[in-house]
């Protein structure tokens, strides 16, 4: 508004189509000096592609590019980032066996008389760093890294150069609290400095923190642009899912019965969970809040013995103490761990469905006579859940590989039916999953929790946690720093225990993640 | 989370594409195998004669039973270096049990064959332990494990023969297995059917067969299911090296002596037919038809290169052009 | 507490340095204690003499790996290698017309041109049709031994100009034969290239995270094929002078080198999965390998017993490595 020069980079009617699909469809965009502009969409809503013709990936099929004015034709990723342009995705772009300094000038190293300059790629790498305020060695190997530091230096890398424009795609995604922090101080001071920054994000907090204005895509359409302060969150949150809030999630409710696990002060023995206590009832579906890195996603990996623990106990049912806990013991106990990435350590993805949804029950009489598999049994279990979850499609033989984000969770959630499972340990169960998907793995949790089950929410999705759980601990640098009952599971008050008194972290007192 | 998209409003034209290069992908090598088998015809018509015919299947049953052992340790995503060692050994440990035992007690060959046979695969078992035992408790990358495995096995084949074939086995052995019939099928043939079958039968029907495949297709999420996967591991590699040793014990009944160097190319060969055949070096994919297709397929191949009297060095240059192609156009069918 | 500390100082202090070094002092100590003939100047000759064969096979066999790949076909490259340049230099040399040093240098050519080929064919192969590095070296592999064996019909090849066993073979410089000194030079060229150039940067880059690399820019095509090329034109140079060393090209020369050179790189620390691997412990590795050896020999173990031996020891280095990265790697976690 207080200036009218044109834009810093322009879409006009892109669109852009893959093999048997439109991805984007007629959209305009335009990024200005000094501003914020944040792209907000559900997974698959076109966000991924939008940027990738931003950063010169790969060219729109129709319409026009304008960088400063000019037409941008034949754009290379290489072309982009000499005008200026440096996206920070969000699969990244580091060696693991290279150190900080090299992966920083990969693909740009300096060079004297053949040989690369090392010290002069230090001093420079050192300088963007400090600049940034990140405190990280520029002689160690990336791959030792936790995620967390993985993203500074990818962002370092992006602002090794001069930089016009700079895309950051879910940046927080795997940030702490304090670093996310500093990340939204860096992201002022390029504004002041005249940059223009796209930022992706579904997470309406940070949005509100930062942005000025933002883009509304659903399925590969433009829905709107809207200024950040005259929107409400339930407008942007209407706009981006097509739907209601209210209509999205199931009313749970809860019924709180027997205590059906407890952990008494779990540590870990890398140090990501500390002392952590907790108690999960039948009938009631227990939130654990917290940003990446703050370790609740660990909890889970402890309890289910995929991580070690230090020190700790777990007890089943009120009595019965489950010490070295291993899938194996965990899962015949009737507790069953559904992993966030499914693709790593969920699923088989080149088997067919009928053999992930058993999975984890080849060990139950129902499948297993003496070592021989029932299969008329597994074929009718396998298309009864396939049934109940109305999966799509519903060929039961297909391999998990070409379904969508939402049917995988589906049929990873098969296990936890096929066998007797009355502890769920949930781990960002709607993480790349579409708005319809969700509704029903929402309403497949409800049916779970109605049936006696006892569900351990982990999320980073303030709305799940909030319309969810009956209760909810809310975590911070690997300790538990709040529990919130019934009303009191709010998005404000769960933030604020987030966030509570994140200005007195000193950044030496993190927690390597 | 785009090709998320892209597959979840594309199912349906995906569908047909996927049966369609199932289809296409299943019948390739058949074709290929009968393209090339009429070349050779017309190049030589003794090809065609039901003798020639049944000597390519008996020749070929060795390589399938070598195959179809192979592709345990394929389908868990390892491979077993020590394939073609392991067949020197367990082809001289068991000629020479068996001609300790004939000499000792020369009325009762058939008991000394019968030990004889049964240390060949005993040792197959401890082999095989051995490796999968590396391989999953100790982390040892497969590759060197059974590279390891494969330097034990040529040593103790040398040292125990001396270098020199072992000539004193029974010759009930050899007449027994060359020359009798079940059903009018010759011995050799019966014998790959029968480990086909019950491999076959392992795979597809016990549990043990679906976590090898689950194993390999991603050992990350098989544990995290609670599979026991180091176990599958190491059966996997058990299963493989015990097969194998059916595969030397054959062979030692068709020379009738045990040979150090029995083994020789044979690791390669039975890495080159399980592939060729459509066995995916990823892990998690394999089935026995695709062993009985790349072993029929090499085996005829070298046949009829004899037939038409190809040079046997020119063969080997053959052999390693198919290897590639057949690689490549496994890629493109997948793709 | 306290004795916990030292093991975990111990354990980290190893970690840094790791075994190799340590592994070969301590086998150069006890076989000069427990068998003097090792220290003779003619063992020891032998002993460079053996490793220097390894290493500069091992230097190329280590680029692929690092790489991310495999290279199955050195061992029948050597072949291929002995077999053309004995052909072309014999071939030459018929007449009497040309020079011995102009016939050399095409046999010298000849030599490393087939290893080129065969280095370019397995790059090409794994870059652009995307076959398993194991597949396409493993047909390379068939095909490059066929071709040595058809051409020189199975026969050693003879009529070598006599300069060049002389020279290349037998020849020495301060006591050192040539390979000592060639395979030195490749050694330390190869660690500049690893450790000063863009080009050792993208390898390790490429072995790490293929599509990491890519995103960055770099070109991985290239990379890749330089790899493969360069491997194969190390392993025509080992041919070439093993035909030296032995008077005569032949089709069946090198075919333990394959799995010895994969063999002293993994012991040498180099992952067989990518991105990982160190010049100077590869050489470290190729070292203890001979060294095991030549105890052996001089010990008068059987030599069936030796590949038996090597075994164990092979897999025993590997797991020890293993457990290594797995403490080292609990501890970082």
């Amino acid at each position: 508004m207080t200036d009218q020069k044109s834009p810093l980079i322009e879409l006009r009617a892109v669109t852009k189509k893959f093999p048997g699909v439109i991805a984007l469809k007629d959209i305009d965009f335009d990024l200005k000096k000094g501003e914020t502009h944040v792209l907000l969409g559900e997974n698959g809503a076109g966000k991924s592609t939008l940027i990738n013709i931003l950063a010169g990936s790969f060219p729109p099929n129709a319409g026009s590019y304008l960088i400063n004015g000019v037409a941008a034709k034949g754009l290379t990723p290489h072309k982009a980032r000499l005008s200026g342009i440096s996206p920070v995705f969000q699969e990244f772009s580091l060696a693991p066996e290279l150190t900080v300094m090299q992966n920083m000038f990969l693909g740009r190293e300096i060079r004297r008389l053949g040989v690369l300059d090392n010290a002069a790629m230090k001093v420079r790498a050192e300088e963007v760093l400090s600049e940034l305020g990140f405190e990280i060695n520029t002689e160690i190997k990336v791959g030792e890294l936790s995620r967390a530091r993985q993203q500074m230096v990818e962002i370092a890398k992006a602002l090794l150069q001069d930089v016009q424009v700079l895309i950051l795609d879910e940046p927080t995604a795997s940030l702490t609290d304090s670093e996310a922090e500093k990340l939204f101080e860096l992201v002022e001071r390029l504004k002041t400095d005249g940059c223009g920054i796209i930022y992706v994000s579904h997470r309406m907090a940070e949005i509100r923190k930062i942005g000025d204005r933002v883009t509304v895509l659903r399925d590969g359409r433009k829905i709107g642009t809207v200024t950040c302060a005259d929107t409400s969150d339930a407008d942007m949150i209407e706009m981006m899912t097509g739907r209601k809030v209210d209509t999205l999630f199931p009313k749970v409710v809860q019924k709180p019965g027997k205590e059906a696990m407890r952990v008494e002060k779990l540590t870990s023995s890398c140090g990501g969970v500390k002392n952590v206590s907790l108690t999960m009832r039948h009938g009631e579906i227990v939130g654990i809040a917290g940003l990446v890195g703050s370790g609740k996603s660990e909890i889970a990996r402890l309890i289910f013995g995929l991580e070690s623990i230090a020190t700790g106990a777990i007890f089943l049912a009120a009595k019965t103490e489950i010490r070295n806990p291993s899938p194996r013991k965990m899962l015949r106990n009737g507790i069953c761990y559904l992993p966030s990435d499914r693709v790593g350590e969920g699923l088989a993805m080149d088997r067919p469905i009928r053999e992930n949804a058993t999975i984890a029950a080849l060990d139950t009489e129902k499948f297993n006579l003496r070592g021989l598999m029932r299969r008329k049994n597994e074929r009718d279990a396998a298309n009864k859940v396939a049934d109940r979850f109305s999966l799509r499609p519903l060929d039961i033989e297909r391999r998990v590989e070409a379904l969508s984000g939402g049917n995988r969770q589906k049929v990873m959630l098969a296990r936890g039916i096929l066998r007797d499972v009355e502890v769920f340990l949930f781990d960002e169960p709607t993480v790349g999953v579409d708005v319809g998907a969700k509704a029903q793995i929402y309403h497949i949790i409800n049916e779970l929790v109605e049936n006696g089950a006892a569900v351990l929410l982990i999320s980073s999705e303030l709305p799940e946690i909030t319309n969810l759980c009956n209760r909810t601990y809310v975590m911070r640098l690997g300790e538990i720093v709040g529990e919130l009952l019934g009303d009191e599971v709010t998005e404000n008050n769960v933030l604020n225990a987030i966030f509570d008194d994140h200005t007195r972290m000193k950044p030496d007192a993190q927690v390597p993640a | 989370m785009m090709r998320e998209l892209i597959l979840n409003t594309q199912l349906s034209q995906r569908f047909n594409r996927e049966t369609l290069a199932r289809t296409v992908g299943a019948c390739i090598m058949p074709l290929i195998i009968l393209g090339l088998s009429v070349v050779f015809g017309v190049l030589e018509p003794r090809f065609f004669t039901g003798q020639n015919l049944g000597n390519i299947l008996v020749q070929s049953s060795f390589l399938i039973v070598l195959a179809v052992g192979q592709m345990f340790s394929l389908i868990v995503r390892g491979f077993d270096l020590s394939v073609g060692q392991l067949i020197s050994m367990v082809s001289v440990a068991s000629a020479l049990v068996m001609a300790h035992l004939a000499s000792t007690m020369p009325e009762a060959p058939f008991l000394a064959v019968a030990v004889g046979l049964g240390a060949g695969l005993a040792i197959g078992v401890a082999a095989g332990l051995i490796n999968g035992l590396n391989i999953a408790v100790l982390e040892v990358h497969p590759f060197v494990a059974t590279l390891g495995m494969l330097g034990i096995c040529q040593g103790i084949a040398s040292t125990i023969s001396g270098g020199f074939p072992v000539f004193d086995v029974p010759d009930v052995l050899a007449r027994a297995f060359l020359h009798n019939r079940i059903f009018g099928i010759p011995l050799p043939v019966a014998t790959a059917i029968l480990v086909c079958v019950v491999a076959a039968f392992v795979l597809n029907r016990t549990v043990f067969g679906r976590m090898l495949y689950l194993v390999g297709s991603n050992p990350r999420a098989s544990v995290t299911a609670g599979i026991p996967a180091k176990r599958v591991l190491v059966g996997a590699f058990v299963t493989c090296s015990l097969i194998t040793a059916i595969a030397a014990l054959m062979l030692t009944a068709r020379t009738g002596s045990g040979e150090p160097l029995m083994g020789g190319g044979l690791m390669l060969q039975s890495i080159a037919a399980a592939v060729i055949g459509g066995v995916s070096l990823r892990g998690g994919e394999g089935r026995v038809l695709h062993c009985v297709i790349g072993g029929i397929f090499i085996t005829m191949l070298s046949n009829g290169m004899n037939m038409v009297r190809v040079e046997g060095y020119f063969q080997m240059i053959v052999l390693g052009v198919v290897v590639i192609t057949g690689v490549f156009l496994d890629r493109l069918r997948k793709r | 507490m306290t004795s916990n500390g030292i093991w975990h100082k111990a354990l980290n202090a190893l970690g840094r340095v790791g075994l190799l070094p340590l592994l070969v002092l301590f086998a150069l100590i006890l076989l000069s204690l427990v068998e003097p003939r090792f220290l003779r100047q003619a063992n020891l000759i032998n002993v460079l003499r053996g490793t220097g064969f390894l290493v500069l096979i091992a230097c190329g066999q280590m680029l692929v790996l690092i790489v991310g790949g495999f290279d199955l076909s050195v061992g029948a490259v050597v072949a291929l290698s002995s077999v053309v340049s004995a052909l072309t230099m014999a071939g030459l040399g018929a007449d009497g017309a040309m020079s011995v040093w102009t016939i050399i240098a095409f046999g010298f050519a000849a030599g490393i041109g087939a290893g080129l080929v065969v280095g370019l064919l397995n790059g090409l192969c794994v870059t652009y049709l995307k076959v398993s590095p194991f597949m396409v070296t493993l047909g390379t592999m068939s095909i490059a031994a066929g071709v040595a064996l058809y051409i020189s019909a199975g026969a050693p090849v003879y009529g070598l100009p006599e300069e060049f066993t002389r020279i290349f073979g037998r020849y020495r410089f301060a006591d050192l034969p040539i390979i000592v000194y060639t395979a030195a030079a490749a050694a330390a060229v190869l660690w500049l290239m690893m450790n000063k150039t863009v080009f050792g940067l993208y390898v390790y880059a490429i072995g790490g995270d293929p599509a990491a690399a890519r995103n960055s820019g770099v070109s991985a095509s290239a990379v890749l094929i330089s790899c493969y090329a360069i491997c194969g034109m190390l392993a025509g140079l080992t041919g070439l002078l093993l035909t030296a060393r032995i008077g005569s090209g032949e089709a069946t020369l090198g075919s333990t080198l394959m799995l010895e050179s994969i063999a002293a790189s993994v012991i040498g620390g180099v992952s067989l999965r990518g991105g990982v691997g160190r010049v100077e412990n590869v050489v470290l590795g190729a070292l203890i390998l001979v060294l095991v050896t030549n105890a052996m020999n001089l010990m008068r173990v059987d030599s069936k017993i030796q590949t038996i031996v090597i075994g164990i020891v092979l897999i025993l280095a590997v797991a020890v490595d293993a457990w290594r990265q797995r403490i080292r790697g609990r501890r970082a976690a």
